[in-house]
């Protein structure tokens, strides 16, 4: 079975700062994994290279074996996509960020239909009907008329994760998703998150939040100075940090 | 000896005014349209385009905001035909060297209105699989059109303004009109008053028209209140902190 994101040597670099420094990682069909690591360590520039908000300098990134901005040839070279074509494999891979991003002219059931209206061209009805359906998983069907700046950061995360949904990807990225929350609110868009690893997507989330990955993730990945510098099963990886790098992590984490 | 008022002398000349109020409202119009096609397409170049193609546009800019309406007028009017041999009819000549001033104005207004767009809202879009057309139609323009309009408003009212310095070349306007009456009737206090009046009606019209756009196109209009009551809202809200509705 193909992985549904494999990554290969992954590089990327802003001006002479090299951010990521040749990431390889494989993540399964239903996989969840958390990427941990200190501010600046590149876990936010991987997840935005998967999807190609930042285009990689060097390496590819495949999504169920589709090279995400490239053509394949039929010689089998990769030409770089076009942007019709990033825009239909960006369409399958659902990205959830750290400040929400809603369109502050739509409402919590515009923002959801939007996407679905114009890059899946659905009728009316039938997108409503999904957005609907989405914003009542993350239960925020009385909110569906309001606009976004009436909603607290945790709603309108859980509105952006609804928005994120309808367009069923294949893949989830979350970019620390409860970063920009109050500590109160946190909790709310993790139950989210935690039922939707439940049902089994394959997500990849860069995340502070240690609980919920020790009991949600399947793997946990350590990335410091834009190399993988440990990786395992979650429980080990909290139980039984190999490296002193991590080590030192998450004791400073957990202070 | 006490000054006597002479409003008659106005009100049995206005059909002259009547007329150069058509000759400023046409000035006018086709100024703010070329401007604004002139502004629109200097901000997507500036915006997008490589910096070779955009420094001749920031020259522009700068030229046109930096010198007298008057000159930019005279100069157009006189000395493009001289150096470029192209004969152009009064009307047209004027348009273009207002609508170049208005669109240099204009220009600023907009891209700043562009780049004033939130990059994570244009992220969001282009994570969910929109291509850059549906990108700009449905996230930037809708954001920016709306926050754009006071300032667009600004120019506008500007715009009005600056046709009368068209007068100088002998454009039968507004203010020319005038000026042939108080020529006559050497009335200049009671004619300057009138023709104020009449250019601040049109000014505040213009004004109204905006703010009946902003209304139109506010997306947080929840309240739907109507307009005469969003309209207090406005002229109340200079005095808030944070403006009524809007973002």
């Amino acid at each position: 079975m193909t992985a549904a994101v494999n990554i290969k040597n992954l590089h990327k670099s802003f001006g002479n700062l090299e951010v990521l420094k040749g990431i390889d990682l494989e993540v399964a069909q239903g996989e969840v994994v958390c990427i941990l690591g200190p501010s600046g360590s590149g876990k936010s520039t991987l997840l935005r290279c998967i999807n190609q908000l930042n285009s990689p300098a060097q390496g590819t990134v495949y999504i169920n074996g589709d090279p995400i901005g490239f053509e394949p040839l039929e010689n089998g070279d990769l030409k770089k996509a076009n942007q019709t074509i990033l825009a239909r494999q960006r369409s399958r891979i659902g990205y959830v960020f750290q400040q929400f991003n809603l369109w502050p002219h739509r409402t919590v059931v515009g923002n959801v239909v939007e996407a679905l209206r114009i890059v899946k061209k659905m009728n009316k009805a039938n997108a409503e009907k999904i957005a609907i359906e989405r914003i009542t998983e993350v239960g925020l069907l009385d909110w569906k008329d309001e606009y976004p700046d009436t909603l607290s950061g945790g709603q309108q995360q859980r509105v952006a994760i609804a928005r994120m949904l309808a367009m069923e990807p294949e893949v989830m990225l979350f970019d620390e998703p409860t970063s920009a929350l109050d500590p109160e609110r946190v909790g709310e868009v993790i139950e989210v998150m935690k039922e939707l690893a439940e049902k089994g997507h394959t997500m990849i989330l860069a995340t502070h939040e240690l609980n919920f990955a020790r009991d949600t993730a399947d793997r946990a990945i350590f990335i410091d100075e834009g190399v993988i510098v440990e990786q395992a099963p979650a429980q080990e990886f909290f139980n039984a940090p190999k490296s002193e790098r991590l080590r030192s992590f998450l004791k400073r984490m957990s202070m | 000896m006490e000054f006597e008022f002479r409003f008659d002398i106005v009100w049995n000349n206005f059909p002259l005014l009547l007329e150069g109020i058509q000759t400023t409202i046409l000035l006018s119009l086709l100024t703010m349209a070329l401007g604004t096609v002139i502004g629109l397409f200097v901000a997507i170049v500036r915006l997008r385009a490589r910096k070779i193609f955009a420094l001749p546009l920031i020259i522009y800019v700068e030229v046109f905001r930096g010198t007298p309406g008057l000159i930019q007028i005279v100069w157009i009017y006189y000395c493009l035909p001289i150096l470029t041999g192209l004969q152009l009819d009064a009307l047209t000549s004027l348009v273009i060297a207002m609508a170049l001033n208005v669109g240099s104005y204009l220009s600023e207004v907009f891209r700043a209105g562009i780049q004033g767009v939130d990059k994570g809202h244009i992220e969001a879009a282009a994570a969910l699989g929109f291509k850059p057309g549906q990108i700009t139609r449905r996230v930037v323009v809708p954001q920016a059109a709306y926050r754009m309009i006071p300032a667009i408003g600004n120019v506008f009212v500007s715009a009005i303004k600056l046709s009368s310095l068209c007068s100088v070349l002998g454009m039968a306007e507004l203010m020319y009109q005038g000026q042939i009456i108080i020529a006559n009737f050497f009335r200049p206090i009671e004619v300057f008053t009138v023709v104020a009046v009449i250019y601040l009606i049109m000014a505040y019209t213009t004004s109204l028209f905006m703010m009946y756009l902003e209304y139109k196109l506010a997306w947080v209009n929840r309240e739907k209140v109507p307009f005469w009551q969003r309209f207090k809202q406005i002229s109340q809200s200079a005095f808030q902190i944070k403006p009524q509705g809007g973002l």
